[in-house]
């Protein structure tokens, strides 16, 4: 599939140029293993490599959904959370967090792009740089009920994880760009319109440290949200807003693998076996001191 | 995951690679290297990312680089979505994550496991 470097092409939901090629699908079966759905042909040549079509339109998705007006978050809001997590990546007061034994006893200011709330800085800046070492206590300093100084308030629960869905988001895709040495993508339009505001009903404070909705507990109004009632906490814990977890889950999956899939170790529907992709998966983690 | 994923073909693995890095080993192809390149991407080390790049392009080809480079960032947003929710760890992978597969990784050392 190496189709020559062509380094003018990079992904984004504006300059996406899909030149289709006559690319096998991407499905690879391991011995003895059964197949599973093919992802589509992939696109044509980006930085030399041929993309899967699904990748590339979950991008472009996930691009124009982080420019809409979310649930608690506005358009604007929402790009500007995206352009301080890549602002994050500059920044020293991240560098010394990150390098402290003890996290929270850092001395300094986050260097931020300066428009959005510190509380909402702090978020952003620290699952970006140390993820592996937040506490419950840390997440109640950036909530509104408690918040962390006298000059402004908390996030609601509700922005904080509408914001951590778009750090996921954006992290998600600037590393796969990095990954395969392709230029990040350029940030979207924000789009005008107002947060649809919908709290889900059935939405509680219980297994984590924010409210999420059990799969027990959902309604008609949450729209649709877990693959299957047994769906793990991975899949529920953006739960308290539903929208971010449909446009969380929809990146994701393509990235991973389908819900339906992560189960079945004896089958493979990418171009490297389950085992090297676990290999990877479990080596991120542990770098990000994830105990999940 | 990891010990499923290999388990399943009657094969076993060294689960200290997972925080240790991995060796050489029969059951999974490339893991060390596999395991260098998803380093580099989490120091966002662009050197190193590219010259790990270009070995496993020789290797696996770049469908399969376009896979890995895929696997390496959605866990980027998994461990973000993890770690700032507060998820109950315990129940990782529907528990297939145990307490002695946790000790055997090393995970037990993290820093939300023993503070708890």
């Amino acid at each position: 599939m190496l189709l020559g470097q062509v380094d003018s092409f990079i992904i984004s939901s504006t300059v996406i140029v899909a030149h289709a090629v006559n690319e096998e699908e991407t499905m690879t079966s391991e011995a003895g293993s059964t197949s599973g759905p093919a992802a589509g042909p992939a696109t044509g040549p980006i930085n030399g490599f041929a993309i899967r079509r699904d990748l590339v339109e979950a991008h472009e998705n996930a691009w124009a959904r982080i420019a809409a007006p979310g649930t608690w978050l506005s358009g604007a809001v929402r790009v500007e959370v995206a352009a301080e997590v890549r602002q994050a990546t500059d920044c020293r007061h991240c560098v010394a967090i990150k390098s402290a034994l003890s996290p929270y006893g850092v001395l300094g200011e986050h260097e931020t792009r300066g428009i959005l709330t510190r509380a909402h800085v702090e978020l952003i800046h620290r699952v970006f740089c140390d993820p592996g070492r937040l506490t419950e206590r840390w997440t109640q300093t950036v909530l509104a009920r408690q918040p962390h100084d006298g000059s402004h308030g908390g996030l609601t629960e509700g922005e904080y994880v509408e914001t951590v869905g778009i750090i996921a988001m954006v992290m998600m895709m600037d590393a796969f760009s990095l990954g395969l040495g392709l230029p990040i993508a350029p940030l979207p339009a924000a789009q005008a319109g107002e947060p649809s505001r919908y709290w889900p009903p059935g939405a509680k404070k219980q297994a984590a440290w924010l409210p999420l909705v059990e799969p027990q507990d959902t309604v008609e109004s949450d729209g649709p949200l877990y693959p299957n009632p047994k769906a793990g906490y991975i899949y529920r814990a953006l739960s308290l807003v539903p929208q971010t977890v449909r446009d969380y889950w929809s990146l994701a999956n393509v990235h991973y693998l389908p819900g339906e899939f992560v189960y079945r170790f004896d089958t493979t529907i990418r171009a490297i076996s389950r085992a090297q992709t676990e290999v990877l998966a479990a080596r991120v983690s542990a770098l990000h001191l994830c105990s999940y | 995951m990891l010990r499923e994923s290999v388990q399943i073909r009657g094969e076993s693995v060294d689960l200290s690679g997972v925080t240790a890095g991995f060796k050489e080993q029969q059951a999974i192809a490339h893991a060390p290297l596999l395991a260098q390149f998803a380093q580099a991407v989490v120091l966002r080390d662009t050197q190193q990312v590219a010259d790990l790049r270009g070995q496993l392009l020789d290797l696996l080809g770049p469908a399969a680089m376009v896979d890995i480079a895929a696997v390496v960032a959605a866990f980027h947003g998994f461990t973000r979505v993890a770690d700032a929710i507060g998820i109950p760890y315990q129940t990782a992978a529907k528990g297939l994550d145990a307490p002695d597969v946790r000790q055997a990784a090393g995970i037990n050392e993290f820093f939300r496991i023993k503070g708890a």
